[in-house]
C-alpha cells in the first residue's frame, strides 16, 4: 500500500531576484514498510525534499499525499506525530540543557501518548529498544558518545509511534563500527515496528545495504529511480554511475564492480 | 634510506580537573622521503593529536605532557623551540585540514593568503613574484580562471575549489612532508575522489611525503603506500597497504574492515563496537621502504 506519494513537487526559492529551482517536478511513491533512499550530491535538493515531506517548507507547486489524503504544509498535531525526523548531527538535534530522558519524554507529552504515570516507563522502554541503558535517561546529551546520541534521536522519533521516519544522513557523522551498529538497529526497528523510512544520504555504499528502492536526484530533478539492486547492477545515467564509482571501496569484488561500471561511458 | 619522520614510543596524556587521561600509549611510526603513509582509526583514537605533536602545536598546551622521540630529517624535535617549530610550519612541513572553507581566513582574498605563505619561505618576495608563483601553483591543480580565484574570498568559491586552493597553498613552498587530516571529508564523494587523485598526483610530482590521517579505510586504500591502524592510543597493525587489505590480522583491523558497507551489497554485519581482542598486541607486516 502506498503510504506517501509526491506528484510534480517543485520548490523555487527567490534569491536576489533570481529564481533557484531547488526541487523540480519530483514524483515518486513510498510503499508502506519499505526503505526508500534519496541520493545525490550536496545541492541536489535532497534536504529541501525532506523538509517538504516534514512540513517544514511548503512546496511551490505539486502535491504531497499521505495515506491517500493531501498533506498540507501546515500540519495537524496528529500528522506531525505520524511523520518523524532523525537528522545528521544528534548533538544539535538534542537540547543540551535537557537530560536525554526529558528529550524523549517531550514527544510523549506533546502528543499525549499513554497515561502520564506510565510515560517514565515508556521512555525507558524507548531507550532500551535502541540499545541504551535506562540509567542514561538522567544524563545530558553532552555526556554521551556520538553513537549513543544518535540512538537517543532515534528513540525520541520512535517513542511517539510514527508510521514514517525521514532520516537525513543519520550515520554520516558516526565512526564506521558505530555506523554499522546503528544501521543494523534501524533495520531491526523497521521490521519490528512496521516502519517506513525515507533515507537521505550521499553515501551509496550505505544505500546499497539498507534501501529497497532509490531515487537519484541531480539539480533538483530525478535522473533515475528503481530497485536498489537494479540501479547498482545497471545504472542508466552517467551521474548515477559516477556517484557509485566515486565511493572509496575496500575489497576486490567492489573494485570489479566499479571497473565494470567504468566500461560504460565516463 | 633514513626516514624523513621517525616517531618512537610517543606518549601523550592530558591533565584535567578529573585527573590524568592517557591518550597515546607509546606509538612508533616512520615515514620515508616521498612516502604516503596513512594513520587510520576512529574518533578519539589519537590520530589527530599525533599530527598536532609533529607540527609542534600540542607542545604549547600546558595541560599536555608528551614523552618520546620524534625526529624530522634526523633532528630531534623534542629539543625544538617554539620558533623552530614555527619556522618549519608552512615551509618544510605543511598541512591540509578537513574543511577547506573554514581553514582559509574568511577576511582576506586568496591572493593575500598565498602571499603570506610564500613569504614564509621567501620573506623578500615582491607582490608580482608572489602572484606568479601562486598562479603557477593554482594552475597545477587544474584551476582554469586563476585570476578570479586569487581575487576571491573563500566564501565566494565552492568547497571543491577551496580544497584545490588549500592543496596548491600547501605545496607552494615545496614541503618535504605534507600532513593531511581527513582531507575532503566535508565534501561530496565525487569531489572527494577528485581531491584525492589530485593530491596523490601533485605530491608525487613534488616528491613530498604525506602523513595521511583518516577514518575512512576506502580512502586510505586508494591513497596510501603504507598504513598504520591506531586503536585507543596504540598501533595495532601496520604494513604495506596491499598486505593490510589482503590479509588484515589484528581483530580490530578486521572489525574495521568488515564494518565498511560494501557497494556490492553484502549486508550489514554484526560487529561489536568494543571487544577484548581489540586490545591484543600489535601486528606488523613490515615493509618500511
Amino acid at each position: 500500500m502506498t503510504l506517501l506519494s509526491l506528484h510534480g513537487v517543485t520548490k523555487t526559492f527567490r534569491v536576489n531576484q533570481r529564481e533557484i529551482h531547488a526541487v523540480r517536478d519530483v514524483s515518486f511513491d513510498v510503499q508502506e514498510g519499505e526503505c526508500l533512499a534519496i541520493v545525490g550530491e550536496s545541492g541536489s535538493g535532497k534536504t529541501t525534499l525532506a523538509n517538504m515531506i516534514l512540513g517544514l517548507l511548503a512546496a511551490t507547486s505539486g502535491e504531497i499525499r499521505f495515506r491517500d489524503a493531501n498533506l498540507p504544509a501546515r500540519r495537524t498535531r496528529e500528522l506531525r506525530r505520524q511523520i518523524q525526523f532523525v537528522q545528521q548531527n544528534p548533538l544539535s538535534a538534542l537540547n543540551a540543557k535537557r537530560t536525554v530522558g526529558a528529550s524523549v519524554r517531550l514527544g510523549l507529552d506533546t502528543y499525549g501518548i499513554g497515561a502520564r504515570a506510565t510515560r517514565k516507563v515508556t521512555v525507558e522502554a524507548a531507550l532500551s529498544a535502541v540499545g541504551l541503558a535506562p540509567e542514561l535517561a538522567r544524563r545530558p546529551p553532552g555526556a554521551l558518545s556520538g553513537g549513543q546520541r544518535q540512538r537517543v534521536s532515534i528513540a525520541r522519533a520512535l517513542a511517539v509511534e510514527p508510521s514514517l521516519v525521514v532520516l537525513d544522513e543519520p550515520t554520516s557523522a558516526l565512526d564506521v563500527l558505530v555506523q554499522a551498529r546503528v544501521l543494523r538497529l534501524l533495520n531491526e526497528l523497521r521490521a519490528a515496528q512496521k516502519l517506513t523510512y525515507v533515507f537521505i544520504t550521499h553515501d551509496l555504499a550505505v544505500v546499497r545495504n539498507i534501501a529497497d528502492r532509490c531515487v537519484v536526484l541531480k539539480d533538483g530533478q530525478i535522473v533515475e529511480s528503481g530497485a536498489t539492486e537494479a540501479i547498482f547492477d545497471n545504472p542508466q545515467h552517467d551521474y548515477t554511475r559516477n556517484l557509485i564509482r566515486a565511493v572509496p571501496v575496500v575489497d576486490e569484488t567492489e573494485v570489479q564492480l566499479k571497473d565494470r561500471l567504468g566500461k560504460g561511458n565516463d | 634510506m633514513s626516514p624523513l619522520l621517525s616517531i618512537r614510543d610517543l606518549k601523550l596524556s592530558f591533565r584535567g580537573i578529573t585527573g590524568r587521561t592517557d591518550v597515546l600509549h607509546g606509538i612508533s611510526l616512520d615515514i620515508a622521503p616521498g612516502e604516503k603513509v596513512a594513520l587510520v582509526g576512529e574518533s578519539g583514537s589519537g590520530k589527530s593529536v599525533t599530527a598536532r605533536i609533529v607540527l609542534g602545536l600540542l607542545q604549547e598546551l600546558s595541560a599536555a605532557s608528551i614523552d618520546g622521540d620524534i625526529r624530522f630529517e634526523s633532528d630531534d624535535m623534542s629539543a625544538f623551540s617554539r620558533k623552530q617549530f614555527a619556522a618549519l610550519r608552512g615551509t618544510d612541513i605543511s598541512m591540509i585540514f578537513q574543511d577547506p572553507t573554514s581553514s582559509l581566513n574568511p577576511a582576506f582574498i586568496i591572493e593575500h593568503q598565498f602571499t603570506e605563505v610564500i613569504r614564509r619561505r621567501h620573506p623578500a618576495a615582491k607582490r608580482e613574484d608572489c602572484l606568479r608563483i601562486a598562479g603557477q601553483a593554482l594552475a597545477e591543480t587544474a584551476i582554469q580562471d586563476v585570476e578570479r580565484v586569487l581575487a576571491s574570498y573563500p566564501f565566494q568559491l565552492s568547497g571543491g575549489m577551496n580544497q584545490r586552493v588549500m592543496i596548491a597553498m600547501a605545496l607552494v613552498n615545496q614541503p618535504k612532508l605534507l600532513i593531511a587530516d581527513e582531507p575532503g571529508t566535508a565534501l561530496d564523494v565525487t569531489v572527494q575522489a577528485q581531491t584525492l587523485q589530485l593530491m596523490r598526483q601533485l605530491t608525487d610530482e613534488h616528491s613530498a611525503a604525506v602523513f595521511f590521517i583518516s577514518h575512512n579505510l576506502g580512502v586510505v586504500r586508494e591513497f596510501a603506500d603504507r598504513v598504520y591502524v591506531i586503536y585507543r592510543g596504540r598501533i595495532v597493525e601496520d604494513g604495506p597497504t596491499a598486505a593490510i587489505f589482503a590479509d588484515p590480522r589484528h581483530a580490530y583491523t578486521r572489525a574495521l574492515m568488515s564494518a565498511v558497507p560494501r557497494i556490492t551489497g553484502t549486508g550489514l554485519p554484526d560487529i561489536p563496537e568494543r571487544s577484548a581482542d581489540f586490545d591484543a598486541p600489535g601486528v606488523s607486516h613490515g615493509g618500511l621502504s
